[in-house]
C-alpha cells in the first residue's frame, strides 16, 4: 500500500488532533511560559507593612489633601482625604502619581552651582549657603537688586519669602501669575478687602464666565467634589451649571448648557446680562450704581453686545432671566487658563452678583478674611496676590526696569511657564545670579546659578492657607509621609539661616515652627492638620464693594474682530506650572493633543476651511512674542475663528515623558497691558497662522 | 456559553455625565496595579492602560456639539468572549463575585482573547517594563509585575476584594457579604467627581443594586449579550445611543 497525499495529510491531521487532546503539549506550554516570564530584570515585589498617612500634595495650582499610602515605609499609592474640606476627597491626575513622583529622573538630588559650559557640580549645603549669603549680602539694603518669585500662592513659605525681601530692603517679592491676581486687583479697585471667594456648595445655579473650573480654575478638585455632590448619581440634580467660554472644555461639556463666547471678552459678556438685569429693575447700593447703569445702558446694550461676540439678544436675556429667579445664583469669571485675565472681567462678573444680591450671602461671593500673618515683616496675602510678576519681568525685557543682580525662584518655573515665555526668559537670562528652589530639574533650573532642592512635597513639612476659589478660609498642613530620599533641604530653612546669617531676624528657627505658628495664630491645631484635618473659619470681610464704573468703563474695549484669537488651556493630567508631565501621565493624553512629537491645536469645520487647513495640516503659529509649530486637529467643540491649544508642552528639560514633546504655547501668548488698572493682561492674545 | 451565576456579582456604574476626563482614575490604576510608566503615551495601539477615558461626542457641528467622557475598565462579562478562546485556560470567570480573571504565569501571549473582546479591554505588553531607577521602590505590593508579551487586562483591583475579605473574616463577619464601600477599586478612591460607583449588584444594601436599575442605565454593546457587570448612566440620548452602535433608522 502507498501513501498518497490524502493519507498523508489524514495522517497528520489525526496526530495533530491527537496532540490537542492529550494534556502534555499544554502542561509544557505552561512552563514554557511561566519559566520564560521569570526574568530577572523584572522587579520583585516588596512586602512588609501598609501603612496610611495624610500629607498635602502641592504639583498642581491647587493643593489636593491626601492620604498616601506605603508599603515598608515606601509610598505607592494615594486616595483623597475625605476629613478635609479644601479638598474634600478629591485626587487630581498629578496628585494621583504623586508617589511615582518621588522616584521621577527629573529630580534634583542635592546642591549643584554652575559650572563652566552651563554643566552642574554638585556642592555641599554648606557650600550652597555660602554662596547664596555671599551674593545676598551683596546687595542687601538696595533697592531693585533682588527679586523673589513663589509659584506656591497658598503656603506659609511665601510669607517667609517676603518678609526675607524686605529685610534685605526689597519690594520685588512676587507670585507666579493666576487668577487670584486678577481677583486681588479687582477687589482692591471695587474698594474691598479680603480675598474673593465663591460658595459653590450652597449655590444652586453656577455660571462660569471663562473660568475653566474643572480644569484649571480655582481649587479644581475641591470644585470637582462640589460638582458630584451637587449632581448624584441616579437622583435629580441640585444645581444648574452654564460656561461661557470659547471652546467644549471639560467644564463645558460636563454644563447642563455651553454659551460659546471668545477668550477675552468674558467682561462684555457680563456687562451685557447685566443690561437685562437692569432692565428687568435690579439696582445694588454702591456709590457708583448710576454711573455703572449709565455705563451698562449705554454701552452693552443687546445689540452692540451681538456685534462684538456674537451672543444673540435673546440667549442673553434669558440667561439674566434664569440668574434672576434661581434661588442661590452665583456668577463666575476668570480666565480659560487660569493666568493673564484681567482685573475688568472679575468687576464686571462682580458687579452681576451685586445685582443680584449674592455678595456675602450663603451659596453666592464671599470676601474672604486673610489668616493671621505668622512672619510679622511679611506682605500681606492681599497685597502679595495683586503683585503682577509678569509686568515687572515685561519691564525688565524692555529695560524700563533694571534686571535685579539675584533672583530666586522657589517652586517656580518662570523660564518655562510666563506668557510671551521667550521674552519672559530673556529677561531672566539678564539677571546675573539666579537661584533655583525646585524639586526638579526644570527649565529654570537648568539655567539657574545656583540650585538648592527642595524636597519633594511628601518629604516635607508645608502649609496651605485658602486655596482662591473656595468659599471660606481655610488652613491645612502637613508633616513629611516619608524618609527623604535625596539631598534636599527646606526652602524655609535655608531662608531662615541665610536671614539670620545677614542680620535678618524673621522669628523662626526652623520652617516647622513657622508653620506650627501660623497654624496657632489662626486659632487651629497643628497636630490635627497635620492628621489631615482642615481647618475652617468662616470669617469674612465686612464693607460694600462699589462697581469700580470707571475702570469698566476705561478698561473694556470692544473687539475689533476679524482676526484668529487663541484660546489656550491647561488640563492637569499634562501638569501645571510648577511641574511637567509626570511619567504615570504620559497615556492619558489625549491623541488629540499629542502624537509622538507633535503637539496638536484645535479648530472647527469653518475656521479650517477659512485657513486652508485640513486635518493633520501642520501650522506655525506666530504670537507678538514667539512661534509655535503645531498640528491640526478639527473638533466641532471649538468656536468660530478661535484656535483651542493645550498649555503644558514644548519642555525642554525635565526628563524623557515630557522633554521634547510638541510645543510651548505660552510662547504665543501676547502680553498687554489692561487700561485702567495698568496690569499685565494676556488673555485676548491673536496669532497669525502659516 | 454557559453563563455561571453567583451569589455576588461585583458591578462598577459610571456616570457618564458626572466624568470630566481629568485622567486622575488612569493614573491611580497605573499606581495600584505596576504598569510602568511609558515615554510615548500617544502610541495608542501599544500603551498598556487597564483603563481608558474615551472622548464621544454627539457628532454635530459647531455649534451643536457636545461631548462626553467614557472610562472603559474591563467589563468583568457575564459570557466573556475572552475565556473561551484561551488555549492555556489563563482566563477563567470562576471566582464568586464574578471578575475574570487573567493569570499572567500561564499566558502564552497567542493574544486570541484580544482579538475576541469586543470592548477592547486587554492589552499585550510589547515593551519590557521599565521602572525609572529607584520607581521601584513605589510599586504596589498588590499586583504582580508583568513581563512583556504578556496579555493584561483590568480585574476590579482583586487584591482590594482580598483585603476587604480578610478584613470581614477579621472582624467576624462573612467574608462573601461585604457591606457597601469595603472593596473599592483604586480608579473609585481617585475619580474627583464621584462617576464611579461599586459594589455588589444582588445585593439591596449596595448603592449599585439601584443604580444599575435606573432609567438612564445601559451597559455598552449590550446587544452581543455579553452580559457586562460594567454599567454607565447618562441623561443625555444621544450617549445612551452611542453605547450600542445605535443608527439612525434604528428605533429605541
Ligand atoms: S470586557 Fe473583554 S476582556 Fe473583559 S471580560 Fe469582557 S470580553 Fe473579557
Amino acid at each position: 500500500m502507498g501513501i498518497d497525499r490524502r493519507t498523508f495529510i489524514q495522517l497528520v491531521t489525526g496526530g495533530v488532533v491527537g496532540s490537542l487532546f492529550t494534556p502534555v503539549i499544554w502542561k509544557s506550554l505552561d512552563d514554557a511560559a511561566i519559566w520564560s516570564q521569570n526574568w530577572p530584570w523584572i522587579p520583585r515585589l516588596k512586602y512588609g507593612q501598609i501603612t496610611e498617612q495624610a500629607t498635602l500634595s502641592k504639583f498642581g495650582p491647587s493643593p489636593c489633601s491626601l492620604t498616601v499610602k506605603s508599603v515598608g515605609g515606601s509610598p505607592y499609592v494615594v486616595k483623597g482625604n475625605v476629613e478635609n474640606e479644601m479638598s474634600k476627597g478629591g485626587v487630581d491626575a498629578i496628585s494621583a502619581g504623586g508617589a511615582q513622583l518621588l522616584y521621577s529622573p527629573s529630580r534634583v538630588n542635592g546642591p549643584m552651582k554652575k559650572v563652566a559650559d552651563g554643566k552642574y557640580e554638585s556642592i555641599s549645603w554648606e557650600e550652597a549657603e555660602k554662596m547664596l549669603s555671599e551674593k545676598l549680602s551683596a546687595v542687601k539694603g538696595q533697592a531693585g537688586k533682588l527679586a523673589i518669585v513663589s509659584g506656591d500662592a497658598t503656603g506659609t513659605s511665601s510669607e517667609v519669602l517676603s518678609a526675607f525681601a524686605a529685610g534685605m530692603g526689597s519690594s520685588d517679592c512676587y507670585l507666579m501669575p493666576g487668577d487670584e491676581q486678577a481677583a486681588a486687583v479687582a477687589l482692591d479697585n471695587m474698594g474691598g478687602s479680603g480675598q474673593i471667594g465663591y460658595d459653590l456648595d450652597n449655590s444652586d445655579f453656577v455660571l462660569f464666565i471663562g473660568a475653566d473650573a474643572m480644569n484649571s480654575w480655582g481649587s479644581v478638585v475641591r470644585n470637582q467634589r462640589v460638582y458630584s455632590e451637587m449632581r448624584p448619581t441616579g437622583e435629580d440634580l441640585k444645581s444648574v451649571y452654564v460656561y461661557a467660554g470659547p471652546f467644549l472644555n471639560s467644564t463645558a461639556s460636563s454644563s447642563d448648557k455651553w454659551i460659546p463666547v471668545a477668550p477675552g471678552t468674558g467682561a462684555i459678556f457680563s456687562l451685557g446680562l447685566a443690561y437685562h438685569m437692569l432692565n428687568s429693575g435690579s439696582s445694588a447700593s454702591a456709590s457708583d450704581f448710576a454711573d455703572f447703569k449709565t455705563l451698562v445702558m449705554s454701552r452693552f446694550t443687546p445689540d452692540k453686545v451681538e456685534k462684538a461676540i456674537g451672543v444673540a439678544p435673546g440667549v442673553m436675556a434669558g440667561l439674566a432671566k434664569q440668574l434672576m429667579s434661581a434661588s442661590a445664583p452665583l456668577v463666575i469669571s476668570g480666565s480659560e487658563f487660569g493666568q493673564g485675565a484681567g482685573a475688568v472681567d472679575i468687576i464686571a462678573a462682580t458687579a452681576l452678583n451685586m445685582l443680584l444680591g449674592r455678595v456675602g450671602e450663603k451659596g453666592g461671593m464671599k470676601l474672604l478674611a486673610d489668616l493671621p500673618l505668622a512672619v510679622d515683616s511679611a506682605v500681606s496675602r492681599t497685597e502679595l496676590s495683586s503683585r503682577d510678576f509678569a509686568g515687572y519681568l515685561a519691564a525688565v525685557a524692555s529695560d524700563k526696569v533694571k534686571a535685579p543682580e539675584v533672583l530666586l525662584a522657589y517652586e517656580a518655573n518662570p523660564v518655562y511657564a510666563m506668557p510671551q515665555a521667550d521674552t519672559m526668559a530673556a529677561a531672566i537670562a539678564k539677571v546675573p545670579f539666579l537661584v533655583s528652589f525646585s524639586t526638579w530639574m526644570d527649565e529654570t533650573a537648568s539655567k539657574a546659578d545656583l540650585i538648592m532642592p527642595n524636597p519633594h512635597s511628601f518629604e516635607r513639612f508645608d502649609d496651605a492657607q485658602t486655596p482662591y476659589g473656595v468659599g471660606v478660609a481655610m488652613l491645612s498642613a502637613c508633616a513629611p509621609v516619608t524618609e527623604p530620599i535625596y539631598n534636599g533641604k527646606s526652602t524655609i530653612d535655608v531662608v531662615l539661616g541665610v536671614a539670620s546669617g545677614l542680620g535678618i531676624d524673621l522669628g523662626y528657627e526652623s520652617a516647622e515652627a513657622v508653620l506650627q505658628a501660623k497654624a496657632e495664630k489662626a486659632g487651629a491645631d497643628w497636630d490635627s492638620l497635620v492628621g489631615g484635618a482642615a481647618f475652617v473659619s468662616d470669617s469674612t470681610e465686612s464693607g460694600s464693594l462699589k462697581f469700580a464704573a470707571s475702570v469698566l468703563s476705561k478698561a473694556v474695549a470692544m473687539p475689533k474682530g476679524g482676526e484668529i484669537a487663541l484660546a489656550p488651556y491647561a488640563k492637569l493630567n499634562v501638569g501645571s506650572s510648577t511641574v511637567a508631565i509626570p511619567p504615570l501621565n504620559c497615556v492619558t493624553i489625549s491623541k488629540f493633543e499629542l502624537q509622538g512629537k507633535d503637539l496638536f491645536v484645535q479648530i472647527n469645520g469653518v475656521t479650517a476651511k477659512k485657513l486652508n487647513v485640513s486635518e493633520g495640516s501642520k501650522v506655525k503659529l506666530t504670537g507678538t512674542g514667539g512661534e509655535c509649530v503645531a498640528r491640526v486637529h478639527i473638533n466641532e467643540g471649538v468656536m468660530n475663528d478661535v484656535i483651542a491649544a493645550p498649555l503644558g508642552f514644548g519642555h525642554t528639560a525635565w526628563d524623557v515623558f515630557s522633554r521634547g514633546k510638541g510645543d510651548n504655547i505660552s510662547k504665543i501668548l501676547t502680553v498687554g497691558t489692561e487700561p485702567g488698572t495698568g496690569m499685565a493682561v494676556w488673555t485676548s492674545s491673536f496669532v497669525s497662522i502659516a | 456559553m454557559q453563563q455561571i451565576e453567583f451569589d455576588t456579582k461585583w458591578t462598577m456604574v459610571i456616570d457618564v455625565d458626572k466624568c470630566t476626563g481629568c485622567g486622575a482614575c488612569m493614573v491611580s490604576c497605573q499606581a495600584e496595579n505596576n504598569i510602568a510608566p511609558m515615554e510615548d503615551g500617544s502610541n495608542k495601539l501599544k500603551t498598556l492602560t487597564w483603563l481608558l477615558v474615551y472622548e464621544l461626542n454627539n457628532g454635530k457641528d459647531f455649534p451643536e456639539r457636545e461631548s462626553a467622557y467614557l472610562p472603559r475598565p474591563c467589563m468583568q462579562c457575564g459570557k466573556p468572549a475572552c475565556v473561551p478562546v484561551c488555549p492555556v485556560v489563563a482566563t477563567t470567570k470562576d471566582e464568586e463575585g464574578g471578575i475574570v480573571s487573567q493569570i499572567y504565569p500561564r499566558c502564552i501571549g497567542c493574544r486570541y482573547c484580544m482579538a475576541a473582546c469586543p470592548y477592547h479591554a486587554r492589552y499585550f505588553g510589547w515593551f519590557d517594563p521599565i521602572w525609572p531607577e529607584g520607581m521601584e521602590k513605589a510599586l504596589s505590593p498588590s499586583t504582580s509585575t508583568r513581563p512583556r508579551g504578556v496579555v493584561e487586562k483590568c480585574n476590579f483591583c482583586h487584591s482590594r476584594l482580598l483585603d476587604a475579605r480578610a478584613r470581614a473574616r477579621a472582624e467576624d463577619m462573612d467574608p462573601n457579604k461585604l457591606p457597601d464601600g469595603w472593596y473599592k477599586p483604586a480608579c473609585l478612591e481617585a475619580c474627583p467627581t464621584g462617576a464611579i460607583s461599586f459594589g455588589d449588584s444582588k445585593n439591596p444594601e449596595h448603592k449599585v443594586h439601584d443604580l444599575i436599575k435606573d432609567k438612564n442605565a445601559f451597559r455598552l454593546l449590550e446587544s452581543l449579550g455579553m452580559d457586562p457587570q460594567v454599567y454607565y448612566i447618562s441623561r443625555r440620548d444621544w450617549v445612551r445611543e452611542q453605547s450600542d452602535n445605535h443608527l439612525p433608522k434604528d428605533k429605541h
